[in-house]
């Protein structure tokens, strides 16, 4: 209905009246400002401004609470309340002066708010809360311990292994390793010398001169005494390649003995020969030992040989994410069982015939958002617990999150149904089962695989994390890669990982699409 | 013959939707009820399938007592009944021949339906049906892919699977243009004319009401308000047609000339 200019002139007035009426500010403007600058907000709630008062007096409490406590923080272990800010000031002047004046200023907007509300009868600008969260921003800062400089800095030594963990495949595969290999005996302590081996035409052989000698030891003060040096030379092995020295002591212990803190390793010549000297290395041998030893020292050449073939880092990746992706399918499957009747006792449309089913959904929509706002992973620590360590662990947390995730979403599709087509069918003759099967089945069959392939992708996204508490699957592969500081076959992990969400991501939008 | 007698409603929340209604239907009647929305006419209609159960009263039809049939004998009283909708009512995630296909629920074997499984005559069937509202190329598309004109003649071919003796029409083409109106109220009257198919028929527009009814009932507030012939709504006065539509409706249709030529273009009450 159309109305005049006058009439809506008068509307207006007629309006503004009224509100005036119940607005006129308790003080004048000045009283205002005073009353907002003894205590920031009050000079707006005495504006009748009750809520942005209550609102500027709660944020600057808070702040100046929060500033209060960083301060404390900063000039921890100074006593007397100068002097801790002063020591607050001195480590982190730009902060603590920034806020300072933030506050400050929020302070004195406050004021300037609570005139304008005295003298304008309405709400001034906005202007104010930004202020607020400036100081917000900056205290968060500090609070979050926010270094960029680190960032920048730590940089370097990141590069290392995160360049691994980009492009893991120099350890995805392993070659069959072949060893060129020859020994002789040493013996430690005094005794005849052992016994040569027979040198023998096309073998690599070692000789040790002389092979009789002393261990390094360790005098009263801990400090090194030297043993005997010892030549060396090896013939008939393969030219041009890396030889390894090993010592293997009576016990049958191997390890390899350094020189200068470096492992022996040498080069042979063209002919395949070489030549090394070495002090006999330290060796703790067990007090109730004594008397001469023959210990053993090796010349080894380890070379690869045939086509490379996956490594365990690779073959244990995709065991484990096999494992995932079964792991994400049967929580699905489970979730999707159970969480049917659960959906039907929290749709409203269904429930709402009496008081009992109504306590019902409600109990049920209850317990399915607690669920449902608790995550996977802290599901996955609880059922660690409780069923140990191991996939099964993973499938119980998955499982109970889908049923409350999937319960929610199918009680959705439940009441969403359109009752029109359902009474259609009734009218054609049809009995129960048939009006459920054209009516109710085909509109709920098209969210219900939906929800179902969507939840399958985000169970198997979880369950790639879920191993990271110990609920299996690959996850608790590459932490374990992580720790050992494995960076490479941690990276395989991670570009599986990427890989299987990515195809799984595609395949069920895909999927979804084609049912929409 | 369809006998309603004394019929009333009321819902659970105490709404009174039909008062003491009492009319009669003769075979091969093309029978237009009339009213404002909320009068009462979606809830005559659904008590005569018994979709909504009646308060009091009964529905006989050819001497059997529809009100109080138990639920095999209601089937098998609900099949010969085809009903059309305002929103069509299609199972739109399936297939037109599914849709129309439905129509045969009534009559076939429970297990084989559930399955989906339909004779090979009732698929021819539900071929000709197609054919008669022209949708024989449609017959495999989705139901949700056709526009609202097409998915209210799948609804008549469904209807048509029943072998219906009496189609109840509720507000068919209310959702509709004007000029769709005419095509779907064009196909009931042939099934009337030429099949000899009772229909009853919610409509709005007077025009469509003077142009196909051969007899009307008006409701008012679940109260039957008139009675008459198509030839009488032809002749109806203004003072007539606000007792059925009430004090601020205006008459909107033409002459019955104009009804014959132009389509109405206003409704007393907006379509619900
Ligand atoms: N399920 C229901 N529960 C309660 N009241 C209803 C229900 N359906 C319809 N009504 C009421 O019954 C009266 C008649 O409705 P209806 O038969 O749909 O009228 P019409 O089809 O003529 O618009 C209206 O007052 C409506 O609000
Ligand atoms: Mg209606």
């Amino acid at each position: 209905m159309a109305k005049t200019p006058q009439e809506r002139e008068q509307l207006r007035q007629a309006r503004v009246t009224a509100r005036t009426a119940a607005q006129t500010p308790l003080v004048g403007p000045a009283g205002a400002a005073v009353a907002s600058i003894i205590l920031p907000g009050l000079g707006q709630i005495l504006s009748r401004q009750t809520q942005r008062g209550v609102l500027i007096l709660s944020a600057m409490a808070t702040s100046v609470g929060i500033f209060a406590w960083r301060i404390a923080e900063l000039g921890r272990r100074v006593d007397g309340f100068g002097a801790t800010i002063l020591r607050a000031l001195e480590r982190r002047p730009g902060f603590v002066a920034l806020v300072a004046v933030v506050l400050a200023l929020v302070w004195l907007v406050a004021a300037w708010d609570a005139y304008r509300c005295s003298r304008d009868r309405r709400r001034p600008t906005t202007g104010i809360f930004a202020l607020v969260l400036a100081g917000f921003f900056v205290l968060g800062w500090q609070i979050a311990e926010i270094d960029v400089v680190k960032l920048v800095r730590e940089a370097p030594e990141a590069l290392p292994p995160l360049s691994r963990v980009m492009w893991p495949w120099a350890a995805a595969v392993e070659y069959e390793e072949q060893a060129v290999t020859a020994g002789a005996d040493v013996l430690a302590g005094e005794g005849p010398a052992p016994e040569r081996a027979p040198q023998v035409e096309g073998e690599p052989y070692l000789l040790v001169e002389p092979n009789v000698g002393q261990m390094t030891t360790q005098d009263e003060d801990f400090r090194p005494v030297p043993g005997t040096r010892i030549t060396l030379t090896g013939t008939g092995f393969t030219p041009n390649t890396e030889t390894e020295i090993w010592w293997e002591d009576p016990v049958g212990n191997e390890f390899r003995p350094r020189e200068d803190g470096e492992y022996l390793i040498v080069t042979t010549d063209e002919q395949g020969s070489f030549q090394l000297e070495m002090t006999m290395p330290y060796r703790l041998t067990p007090p109730s030992a004594e008397g001469p030893f023959i210990h053993r020292v090796e010349a080894r050449q380890i070379s690869t040989v045939g086509p490379p073939r996956p490594s365990e880092a690779l073959r244990l990746t995709i065991s484990r994410m096999i494992e995932t992706i079964f792991m994400g399918m049967m929580a699905t499957f489970f979730g999707i069982i159970f969480s049917i009747p659960v959906s039907f006792l929290a749709a409203r449309n269904i429930m709402s015939g009496s008081r009992i089913t109504m306590a019902i959904y409600f109990l049920t929509r209850t317990i399915l958002n607690i669920i449902r706002s608790i995550e996977p992973l802290i599901w996955a620590l609880i059922a660690v617990v409780w069923v140990g360590l191991g996939p099964f662990a993973g499938i119980v947390a998955l499982t109970l999150h889908s049923i409350a995730a999937l319960g929610k979403l199918y009680s959705e599709a439940i009441e969403g149904i359109d009752a029109g087509p359902i009474e259609a069918i009734q009218a054609t003759g049809a009995n129960r089962l048939q009006t459920i099967m054209f009516g109710v089945i085909p509109q709920m069959i098209s969210p219900f695989i939906s929800f179902s392939i969507y939840r399958w992708d985000i169970n198997v996204r979880m369950s790639t994390v879920i191993g990271l508490v110990g609920g299996g699957g690959i996850g608790f592969l590459l932490v374990q890669y992580i720790r050992l500081l494995d960076y490479r076959s941690a990276g395989i992990a991670v570009w599986f990982i990427a890989i299987t969400v990515a195809t799984l991501d595609y395949v069920s939008a895909e999927i979804r699409n084609r049912l929409m | 013959m369809l006998e309603f007698k004394n019929l009333s409603k009321t819902y659970d929340d105490g709404t009174q939707a039909l008062k003491d209604v009492s009319f009669s239907v003769e075979p091969g009647e093309f029978l237009v009820v009339i009213g404002l929305s909320g009068s009462g006419k979606s809830t005559l209609l659904r008590c005569t399938n018994r979709l909504i159960e009646p308060t009091s009263g009964s529905i006989t039809w050819d001497g059997t007592d529809i009100t109080n049939a138990d639920s095999p004998t209601l089937r098998t009283i609900r099949r010969r009944i085809g009903m059309i909708f305002q929103h069509f009512n299609l199972v739109k995630r399936l297939s037109v021949m599914n849709n129309v296909l439905s129509g045969r629920l009534g009559y076939l074997d429970t297990w084989k339906s559930l399955l989906y499984r339909f004779e090979k005559t009732d698929r021819e069937n539900a071929m000709r049906a197609l054919q008669r509202v022209g949708l024989t190329e449609q017959a495999y598309k989705r139901a949700s892919e056709l526009s609202g004109g097409q998915q209210q003649r799948v609804g008549i071919a469904r209807a048509l699977m029943q072998e219906p003796q009496i189609i109840l029409a509720d507000e068919p083409v209310a959702s509709l243009d004007p000029v769709l109106a005419h095509t779907i109220l064009g196909y009931l009257e042939r099934l009337n004319k030429e099949d000899g198919i009772t229909v009853i028929c919610s409509l709005h527009y007077l025009d469509l009401v003077q142009r196909y009814a051969t007899k009307v009932i008006g409701l008012r507030d679940g109260r039957v308000v008139y009675r008459g012939t198509g030839e009488d709504i032809r002749r109806m006065t203004d003072a007539e047609f606000k007792e059925i539509y009430g004090e601020d409706a205006e008459r909107v249709g033409a002459g019955p000339a104009a009804a014959a030529t132009a389509p109405a273009v206003n409704t007393p009450e907006e379509a619900e």
